[in-house]
């Protein structure tokens, strides 16, 4: 009889201890919203998706999902591949790496102040969130290739995976994965270069620096006697990106001619206005992020001023911004080009040297996970 | 005589406080309408087309295309029997593109019963357009934003002229607070404001270069920060809107 009680006892204990951890785990997840959370004022508004807070236990996951080859079909590539954080997570290359030797079409481009600017994604704009952004790197039999339900089910071999995915969302899933990264992604704020401290009153430009400042900010108008860099026109005054309206975000610059142009945004939108049309990126820790444009043919930010000062390509869909854009008076339709001079163009330069934010490259918050595990 | 019980007391002094309460704040619901603000863009009384030469230069060769245009409409007030209602924060982006030619803004708390005038303001007041605050859809970080120093662009036209094989660009960015022009609009009879209604406005932006002054664009390709120049713009882009009648 006293056995019997006993062995009673202990299947009882078992039964509520069990009933109770499957209870607790099945329970829904109460993950920390970030906290002290916040942005400078002059970014303007931003929304995060309300099924996607940010909360710290998707940062977390995020960021070890973003630097873990786990993500690619051979477990040898991560994010962080063509992401590289002192690269202000691009690559350095002119266009990304692709698994069969060959480049890709395009250029990694920089992951920084997600939450503001255009909400479209990739050069093309085909990403409508970041949540629908993150998942086609993973799944592109050039870039990750990795197919959805294996890279799940490889998670959900991992019990750390299993636990940080319950903490921050529940399940397992793709859509998880997608909106772990996204929140990874949208944490990634640089607001401290010396153009922010010089925002907030905390520091004072060179003379160089505020007269790139100026020309930054200026479209050129002979009329008035203004003369100008005309990269506000595309290039926000504030944030550097693109716009957030609508397309606004997007623009053919004058890199190829007609015959060459490619389908770019048009790819999207089936618009034959939009051809040539590329997301204008942001210029955040331009400096650190060569080489440039989409397909990353300008090797220097010299070049880059030169293309604008004088070697646009018309085409048809050209910016009438850039088409007009000239600091000399000239019959209309003789030259394209901002026609700066040397001094000015190194202004402009030294102004981006301003958006350089170190604190935001070696931010250990955004470094790889795995280095401290070692 | 049985005393009366106290909780009994209580519950009685609760039920006349709440009365009380009640009737101290209750208000009639005031009226919560909503109108629609429809502004259609046109040319030569057609839906405008973006992106096709099909305009003629108004004082001179060429024709041209509509790659962008865009304006700001500010401080809307409608007036009517029971007052006048100001849309708080009342600052709105109207734009058309390709897609479509039709750009519209709703009042949603509109605290009047009819109203017999309505008037806004193009462009941006004094004190919003110094200011880097956003409100409404006035965005430092946006396309329409100069920079911190001028402010906002209150009417930006974007297009080319195409004379023979030769392809000029067009850009009209007219902003600065003296360029802020008032508009109203009376209506023939006190429209009535219940539920929710529409009221439609012609935008003709051909008048942006053929109204108070007749423009050759092959000789004025853009206005930008010459005041003489944009304030004659101003003046032609005050005489853009029409309103349509029922």
């Amino acid at each position: 009889m006293a056995d019997q009680r006993w062995i009673a006892a202990v299947a009882a204990a078992v039964t509520i201890g069990g009933g109770a951890f499957f209870t607790v785990r099945a329970l829904p997840p109460d993950p920390t919203p970030v906290a002290g959370f916040s942005a400078p004022f002059v970014f303007g508004r931003f929304s995060v998706p309300q099924d996607n807070p940010l909360t710290e236990e998707a940062f977390a996951l995020g960021r070890r999902l973003f630097y873990d080859p786990v993500l690619s079909g051979s477990n040898d590539r991560s994010c962080a591949t063509c992401h590289i954080q002192r690269l202000a997570f691009t690559d350095g290359l002119p266009k990304a790496a692709g698994l069969d030797a060959e480049d890709l079409d395009f250029s990694s481009m920089s992951l920084v102040n997600l939450l503001w600017g255009q909400e479209r994604f990739f050069w093309d704009g085909r990403a409508l969130g970041l949540e629908q952004q993150a998942l086609l790197p993973i799944q592109n039999p050039r870039e990750m290739a990795q197919d959805l339900e294996g890279l799940v089910s490889e998670l959900n071999g991992s019990r750390q995976y299993r636990r940080m995915f319950r903490q921050a969302y529940g399940d397992v899933s793709s859509e998880n994965i997608a909106r772990a990264l996204a929140t990874f992604m949208r944490m990634l704020i640089s607001a401290d270069s010396k153009y922010d401290r010089f925002l907030r009153g905390e520091a004072k430009l060179s003379e160089q620096e505020e007269l790139g400042r100026k020309l930054f900010m200026a479209h050129p108008d002979t009329k008035a006697s203004l003369r100008g860099g005309n990269c506000i026109d595309c290039h926000s005054q504030f944030l550097t990106s693109g716009f957030r309206d609508g397309l606004d975000g997007f623009s053919n610059n004058g890199l190829d001619r007609d015959a060459d142009l490619p389908a770019g945004l048009m790819a999207v939108t089936g618009n034959p206005a939009h051809k040539g049309f590329f997301k204008v990126p942001t210029l955040r820790n331009i400096a650190v992020t060569a080489p440039y444009m989409h397909d990353g043919r300008l090797r220097t930010l010299e070049d880059v001023m030169d293309h604008y000062n004088d070697g646009v390509v018309v085409s048809d869909t050209l910016s009438p911004l850039i088409l007009e854009a000239d600091n000399a008076a000239s019959p209309p339709g003789s030259f394209v080009g901002l026609r700066l001079t040397d001094n000015e163009k190194a202004a402009i330069i030294a102004f981006l040297r301003t958006l350089t934010d170190e604190t935001f490259l070696s931010d250990d918050r955004f470094s790889n996970p795995f280095e401290g595990e070692k | 005589m049985p005393a009366v019980k106290p909780q009994f007391t209580n519950i009685l002094l609760v039920v006349l406080l709440a009365l009380t309460a009640w009737h101290a704040f209750w208000k009639p619901d005031p009226p919560n309408n909503q109108l629609r603000l429809v502004f259609t863009a046109e040319a030569n009384g057609k839906d405008l087309v973006f992106d096709q030469f099909l305009y003629e230069n108004p004082s001179g060769p060429g024709q041209f295309r509509v790659q962008n245009f865009r304006f700001y409409i500010s401080n809307i007030q409608l007036s009517g029997e029971d007052g006048t209602y100001f849309e708080p924060d009342s600052y709105h982006l109207v734009r058309f593109g390709s897609q479509s030619n039709k750009s519209s803004i709703e009042l949603n708390n509109v605290l009047l019963k009819s109203y017999s005038s309505l008037s806004f303001s193009v462009g941006i007041d004094e004190p919003a357009n110094s200011s880097i605050e956003p409100r409404g859809d006035l965005d430092p970080n946006s396309q329409m934003a100069w920079n911190w120093e001028v402010g906002y662009k209150f009417v930006v036209f974007e297009g080319s002229l195409k004379m023979g094989e030769s392809i000029q660009p067009l850009v009209y960015h007219v902003g600065f607070s003296e360029n802020r022009r008032d508009l109203l609009f009376t209506r023939p009879i006190e429209e009535d404001l219940i539920g929710t209604s529409e009221v439609s406005f012609k935008v003709d932006v051909m008048k942006l270069f053929d109204s108070a002054s007749v423009l050759n664009l092959a000789q004025l390709q853009s206005v930008k920060f010459d005041r003489q120049d944009a304030r004659v713009l101003a003046e032609n882009y005050s005489r853009m809107f029409s309103i349509e009648e029922n």
